[in-house]
């Protein structure tokens, strides 16, 4: 099969796992709805409690577990291809930790934004992940013209360490109730119960997958090195920086939308590699697709499995994914 | 002379005996590392023997005067050993505290969070520990017999089915958590008359996502200790957009600011009381204002 | 025509301040040429075979392409003159050989352009090129020591280059693989005209393929010129402070040096 064909294929197979599982998604839940009153323009929308638990309460979390899953598993790959390293993570280079201790001032202050229906917590999570970002970057074109990766990582991995001594450090200080929920917010929650998070997460989740879309052939180059794709007109230092700020700017949103879930950006990658090669042009889309449905059908679980109780998504995308994780590793050996 | 003399000094020791083991039953120097333990010292009078607080005790205004030593988590060890207490009043669950005071030989006195009456019985327990089985009798019977004026006030009213919020982001719906079927606020809600949306969750919280608050339609939500710098009425249009729940169309959200309410300590009647006049407002004719 | 080929002008360059790798160096390579860079490690070889393929801008002097300076032609088109082969390729990823050779037709594909039937071809045929079109939907990463190093060659000529510059391509090969590798470029600079410089620190490599060598000591020219006249005792000396023996083999009549002892360099030499 030609590749723009193997292309075409991936976008299409996985294009419609993903829409098959965000559709499905709704219908499941901790209350069971009839489908039909749901869509019965008869009943006004203030009665129609299976209409509000359909619209309000359970598509705005599917949809939210798409932006946040796709994101995630996108700049997962892109991380990769940039650091060379099929073991680096959207939370590697430090972007996560400053949009935890955003959100850990947001909750311990009990912050609030001034604007109805929006939430301080991601608004100064997104402000903590930016920060971040522009001290890792800042760091890493200090020493050199163009972007040492090797500078980045190093800024990255000694950002995250400094930002969770500072984390602890807000948790240490607030009382117990503000600990309590900023540990919730740790494990990730993608009950967003209304649009307008989606509205103000989607425009640089957005440009981000502009940045995602010009990206796999370079990726393809530069994974192989520096010097070979320079030597095939690759204009190196440009791309390092795209792939670097599109990754982090997805990454921040995704993190400021539902809280830092792990596992996405490492065990969706590795295992549409499995099924699609390593030519970044199937990986890309493949991972973002199968990052959507993942946190997605992640989150039904966490929302029906113990209900009315509810396991914190993190919790169980870590539950799934590590195990699943170390048997991959294992097999392959 | 010598048979006098006898009986002087064995009435003298005797008196002796009895002042330092009077003494030795009636703690002086107390410290309390739980807020509601410290309300409970000083509302029976014993605040003058209080010597140390917890970090995060703030009532009554007193309790700001006297030397911090740590919270719940992070109990100070060398400060409280320090100020030479004669009792301290530890949670439960510190058992590295324990530990050390038991090594100190420093008497303690173990507390939990549990339901409504043993907040009663905690301050019985803690005024005969310290030797003011009066006062804090007293204390106990006052709060006892407001609670159940507040229970007799709305026996036999239907009782709403209560959504009660003890945690919230501001201005959203996100995270939400609410008192389930155990603890202090759940015998709250019931003194007051009203039924609680999570009879059937047999644990002290229980974070409310969107679809569980529609699916449990509660008839009236009050929200308790979610003080933050919003305005009320701004915070709590955040709930309009479930508009189906029965407390939303009929516009019974209530927002109880002061940290009291949250403090299962002496002053729960209060707090008993004025989740009832929300829930009832028909048998509270004279609504005094409270803060 | 003396303008055709790689050229570098009196070039200088320095990683930092304090690192000066190479002063004030001039070498030509002519179309059709198989130059050797030679000299001990340090001496500035990688550096300048950067240079020569534009992969590094020199801080005095200037690079030419058939009389143009290098950096005055779009990055784009010089890949599509120029292709170049690193000493050694690790892959983190799982690429297979032919997607290896592919990644060679970059610079002749448009923005959302994909690989056509030609592309593969190609690729195709610069694998068979090399001897490795059998291995094509291996793993590069399985592959042994001498079969990735044609593999990766293959990916060069896939870029339909007219020059082609390798580093220290047989360094940390088997004496089988080394022998292929020259069978290979001598093969490809006989039929296709292809322009080959390598870096090397082997003489006997150098000796048995280059048709001009170029002496670099400490960062600067020590001589140019045919690779029989570089190839001078005296000359060897001074390059690696050894005294050696060079003869014409009697079976092959290729000239090879042996060293004989050390001959540390006089001062002032």
């Amino acid at each position: 099969m030609s590749i723009g064909r193997r292309i075409l294929v991936t976008w299409v197979l996985f294009g419609m796992a993903a829409l098959i599982v965000c559709l499905l998604a709704p219908l499941v839940g901790s209350t069971s709805i009839s489908l039909r009153r749901v869509f019965d323009s008869s009943i006004p929308f203030e009665d129609n409690a299976d209409a509000q638990i359909f619209f309000v309460a359970r598509l705005p979390r599917v949809l939210a577990g798409a932006l946040v899953g796709s994101s995630l598993a996108a700049s997962g790959v892109v991380l990769q291809a940039l650091l060379r390293n099929p073991l680096a993570t959207p939370f590697t280079l430090g972007v996560s930790a400053g949009a935890a201790l955003g959100a850990m001032l947001a909750l311990t202050l009990n912050l609030s934004s001034g604007i109805a229906g929006f939430s301080a917590v991601p608004i100064a999570s997104f402000a903590g992940s930016l920060g971040a970002v522009a001290i890792v970057y800042g760091l890493a074109r200090a020493r050199h013209r163009g972007l040492s990766t090797n500078v980045l990582l190093l800024a990255g991995v000694t950002l995250n360490s400094f930002f969770s001594a500072l984390i602890l450090f807000v948790q240490f200080m607030s009382d117990f109730t503000q600990t309590f929920r900023t540990v919730r917010w740790l494990m990730g929650d993608l009950d967003v119960s209304s649009y307008a998070p989606l509205m103000a997460a989607a425009p640089p989740i957005a440009l981000s997958f502009a940045a995602f879309a010009v990206l796999p052939r370079r990726m393809n180059l530069l994974s192989v090195s520096d010097e070979s794709a320079a030597s095939r007109g690759v204009d190196v230092h440009r791309t390092q920086r795209l792939s670097f700020l599109s990754a982090s700017l997805a990454t921040g949103a995704a993190v400021s939308l539902g809280g830092p879930i792990g596992f996405i950006g490492i065990v969706v990658p590795h295992l549409i590699r499995l099924m699609v090669g390593a030519d970044h042009r199937l990986v890309l889309p493949a991972s973002a697709f199968g990052g959507a449905a993942f946190v997605v059908a992640c989150d039904t679980i966490s929302r029906t499995a113990l209900a009315p109780l509810e396991i914190p998504v993190g919790v169980v995308t870590a539950i799934i994914g590590g195990p699943f994780f170390l048997w991959l590793l294992i097999r392959n050996r | 002379m010598a048979t006098h003399k006898k009986s002087i000094i064995a009435v003298a020791l005797l008196l002796c005996v009895a002042c330092v083991a009077l003494a030795q039953s009636s703690p002086q120097r107390i410290i309390s590392l739980i807020p509601s333990t410290t309300e409970m010292l000083f509302a029976m009078g014993a605040g003058p023997r209080v010597i140390g607080v917890g970090n995060f005790d703030r009532y009554p205004p007193e309790a700001l005067t006297r030397p911090k030593v740590g919270g719940l988590i992070d109990p100070d060890v060398e400060r409280i050993i320090a100020l030479k207490p004669d009792l301290v009043v530890v949670y439960g669950t510190q058992d590295d505290l324990r530990a050390q005071l038991e090594r100190a030989k420093i008497p303690m006195f173990l507390y939990e969070h549990a339901g409504l009456q043993d907040i009663t019985s905690t301050i019985r327990e803690l005024g005969r520990r310290i030797g003011s089985a009066k006062e804090s009798g007293a204390l106990a019977d006052r709060i006892e017999a407001e609670i159940a004026d507040v229970r007799t006030r709305v026996a036999g009213r239907p009782r709403p089915r209560t959504l009660l919020v003890f945690g919230r982001d501001a201005e959203t719906l996100r995270g939400i958590y609410a008192s389930g079927a155990v603890g202090f606020l759940a015998d709250m809600l019931d003194a007051a008359g009203g039924t609680n949306v999570f009879d059937d969750v047999k644990r002290q919280s229980i974070q409310t996502t969107s679809e569980l608050a529609v699916a449990r339609a509660p008839e009236v939500i009050i929200e308790i200790g979610v003080d933050t710098a919003s305005a009320t009425g701004r915070n709590l249009r955040a709930w309009d957009s479930l508009a189906s729940i029965p407390a939303v169309r009929s516009k019974r959200i209530y927002q109880l600011r002061g940290d009291g309410m949250m403090n299962p300590g002496p002053r729960i009647s209060t707090s008993v009381r004025r989740v009832a006049e929300v829930l009832h407002p028909e048998a509270f004719q004279k609504i005094e204002s409270r803060k | 025509m003396t303008d055709r080929g790689l050229a570098a002008e009196r070039i200088s360059f320095a990683y930092g301040p304090h690192e000066a790798v190479l002063d004030d160096v001039s070498a030509r390579v002519p179309h059709g040429g198989l130059v050797g860079i030679l000299g001990p490690n340090g001496s500035g070889k990688t550096t300048l075979l950067r240079l020569l393929g534009g992969l590094l801008r020199p801080s005095g002097g200037r690079v030419v392409l058939d009389g143009i300076d290098l950096h005055k032609i779009p990055r784009a088109t010089v890949a599509l003159r120029i292709a170049m082969v690193p000493q050694e390729t690790q892959l983190a990823f799982d690429y297979t050989v032919l997607e290896m050779a592919t990644m060679g037709r970059y610079p002749h594909l448009g923005a959302f352009e994909v690989e056509g039937p030609e592309d593969l071809a190609i690729a195709r045929a610069a694998l068979a090129a090399t001897g490795t079109e059998h291995l094509a939907s291996r793993p590069f990463n399985t592959l042994s020591g001498g079969e990735k190093q044609r593999v990766v060659i293959a990916g060069a000529l896939a870029q339909s280059p007219d020059i082609l510059l390798l580093d220290e391509p047989t360094a940390s090969l088997d004496l089988a693989y080394q022998l292929e590798i020259r069978s290979i470029l001598q093969k490809l600079n006989r039929e296709r005209s292809l322009t080959i410089v390598v870096s090397t620190h082997d003489l006997n490599f150098a000796a048995g393929l280059c048709r001009e060598l170029i002496l670099l000591h400490q960062g600067r020219v020590l001589a140019a010129g045919s690779a029989a006249s570089m190839l001078e005792p005296a000359l060897i000396r001074r390059l690696y402070g050894v005294e050696v023996d060079i003869t014409a083999n009697a079976k092959t009549g290729q000239l090879t040096v042996i060293p004989v002892a050390r001959a540390p360099e006089a001062p002032g030499a």
